[in-house]
């Protein structure tokens, strides 16, 4: 290549992505140094100066029971809201793929929820978990649990668990399809061979189709970690962290943090935390997805 | 015959495993739906049953009185330019990635991945004190400007695999034939990407119809709310009515459920391709 074409493809090049870069930077990249910057100092929004406090901020948050409370909540979201829509997912692709009569219209019907807004999502769940009339509490009168009726986002010991319930409701669906698409590069052969072998349909499902669904698994239960430590929306619409703190999570906690309380300087402390955990997560995932593709 | 119908019992439990997931799924949506055309004492009296004749007054009502003809606009105003500016600059910045050669294009392209699941959390305080400062906050574009910006990523990512995967002879062909770079790319590889173009926008149409903290932080004046807000604050405004609330979940989900059934192979496509491939 000649040195004039060598300059010339790269004048071509830098203005293709020029303005989508002049975006990126402006409201992606920028933003997240200003955020890096303001976790080391203790302003609060109004001051002129912004004073420039070290790493107190990071500090302060190891010690601060509610931050740590929060972060336990989104371990525990992660915990149960990535096993719950995997438990149910995975059998139900399987199911769908070893040939079930309107497979399409199953498959659609499955991802329906995801479709719709967190708000919606909230309004419904909000209805089902009502303690007078919701059908959670309705249903257990019906079948003689009156005992274990009650208002399941007021409470703090279920409020929680209620969430992530709903958000594997609208989730699982998801799942449903990523499997779907992985079942596609299963050897049948194998399966057959199984079958041959004398191997129960279970025993095939454990033993050759899940090692070779290795991963898909590890990339839908890396994506999954992504959205545990990010989730808000749902939260938000719905217990606004409530009751006394049974639901906060890092994304809720900072946002009061950042524009109800003001500790502007504490609030990017840990939103800088909250995006480390989701760089490393994601640096995982993209590596491995290279990998596969 | 006797083999027919053993191996029908056999799938049997199969289907009725597939059926429940489908309830599970649909239910709740139709019952929002369903409880939207019912009165107020109904919803109470019979919250299972169909509704007894079609009472049509909660939509209206929450059109009207509850204003969700302006959040459906407002909704509609922000949607189509943010759509329209990620597939506009996704499809540059994917072709320069995935068909040009030139100087730190890999590295370029890794920076540009970074945003792919970067937490809005993270850069939402600098952009808040920004939109204040150069006074856009609570304007359509201190919305939409930050929407397309996060949008990007993932655009960039799906129009790059998508271009890389044409085959370069076509771009020679055409260059043979006296087309200019740009011409090459407005004439023959953006009608070629029409099928990635179209996945691209349905599904950033839907996260932009259902974005809740953008708006939340940047359209502060009511009259600029969009769905999610406004149906997030009607909630709070009429707790209790609840066929009132159910008429503003209809308003929002119907559309959107609409849409989705109409192109259910560009959602589930791209989604799988962005998860995946």
């Amino acid at each position: 290549m000649t040195r004039s074409r060598y300059w010339r493809n790269n004048l071509i090049g830098y203005s293709f992505i020029f303005f989508p870069f002049l975006v990126y930077v402006i409201f992606v990249l920028y933003p997240v140094f200003g955020t890096l910057q303001l976790s080391f100092t203790n302003w609060d929004g109004f001051e002129r100066v912004k004073h420039f406090v070290g790493m107190a901020n990071y500090v302060r948050m190891w010690k601060d029971p509610f931050f740590l409370k929060s972060l336990y909540h989104n371990l525990i979201w992660i915990l149960i809201g990535t096993s719950l829509p995997i438990v149910i997912g995975l059998p139900l692709a399987v199911i769908l793929w070893s040939g079930v009569k309107g497979f399409q219209v199953f498959r659609t019907i499955y991802f329906m929820p995801l479709v719709l807004s967190s708000v919606v999502v909230g309004i419904i769940w909000g209805w089902i978990y009502n303690p007078v009339f919701g059908i959670a509490n309705e249903f257990l009168r019906m079948i003689g649990l009156n005992s274990l009726t009650r208002a399941w986002l007021g409470d703090t010991s279920t409020a929680l668990p209620a969430l992530i319930i709903a958000a594997a409701w609208q989730y699982y669906g998801f799942c449903v399809i990523i499997f779907l698409a992985g079942l596609q590069n299963v050897d049948i052969s194998l399966i057959d061979a199984a079958k041959i072998d004398g191997a129960n349909s279970l025993q095939r499902f454990f033993y050759v189709i899940v090692p070779q669904m290795r991963n898909v698994l590890t990339m839908i239960i890396l994506y999954t970690l992504i959205g545990g430590f990010k989730v808000f929306d749902l939260v938000f619409v719905t217990t606004r962290g409530g009751p006394a703190g049974a639901t906060e999570l890092l994304a809720t906690y900072l946002f009061k943090q950042a524009f109800q309380i003001n500790y502007v300087g504490y609030a990017a402390a840990i939103a800088i935390v909250l995006a480390f955990f989701v760089i490393v997560v994601s640096v995982l995932f993209i590596r491995l997805r290279e990998r596969i593709a | 015959m006797k083999l027919k119908i053993a191996k029908m019992f056999c799938g049997l439990p199969r289907y009725v495993v597939v059926i429940i997931f489908a309830v599970v799924s649909l239910t709740p949506l139709i019952w929002v739906w369903s409880s939207a055309l019912k009165t107020h004492m109904e919803i109470f009296i019979n919250p299972f049953a169909p509704p007894s004749k079609l009472h049509i007054d909660n939509l209206t009502k929450a059109w009207n009185v509850g204003r969700f003809s302006k959040y459906t606009l407002n909704s509609v105003i922000i949607t189509v330019p943010t759509a329209a500016g990620v597939i506009f600059l996704s499809s540059l910045a994917g072709y320069a990635f995935g068909k040009l050669q030139f100087y730190g294009r890999d590295i370029l392209f890794y920076v540009s991945l970074f945003g792919l699941t970067l937490p809005f959390q993270a850069v939402m305080i600098p952009l808040y004190y920004l939109m204040l400062d150069i006074g856009i906050i609570s304007t359509y574009p201190a919305v939409i400007l930050p929407a397309i910006g996060f949008g990007l990523p993932f655009g960039t990512f799906m129009m790059r695999a998508f271009f890389k995967s044409i085959p370069t002879e076509v771009m020679d062909a055409a260059r043979v034939d006296g087309c200019s770079d740009l011409q090459i790319f407005l004439k023959i590889m953006l009608p070629l990407a029409l099928p990635a173009i179209s996945t691209l926008a349905v599904l950033q149409s839907l996260w932009t119809w259902n974005e809740l903290l953008i708006p939340l932080l940047f359209l502060q004046r009511e009259e600029l709310h969009p769905l999610t807000l406004g149906l997030m604050f009607f909630q709070g405004r009429y707790t209790q009515d609840y066929g009132l609330i159910f008429a503003g979940a209809t308003i929002m989900s119907l559309p959107i459920v609409g849409f989705y059934l109409l192109l259910h192979r560009h959602f589930i496509k791209g989604i799988t391709a962005g998860t995946i491939k």
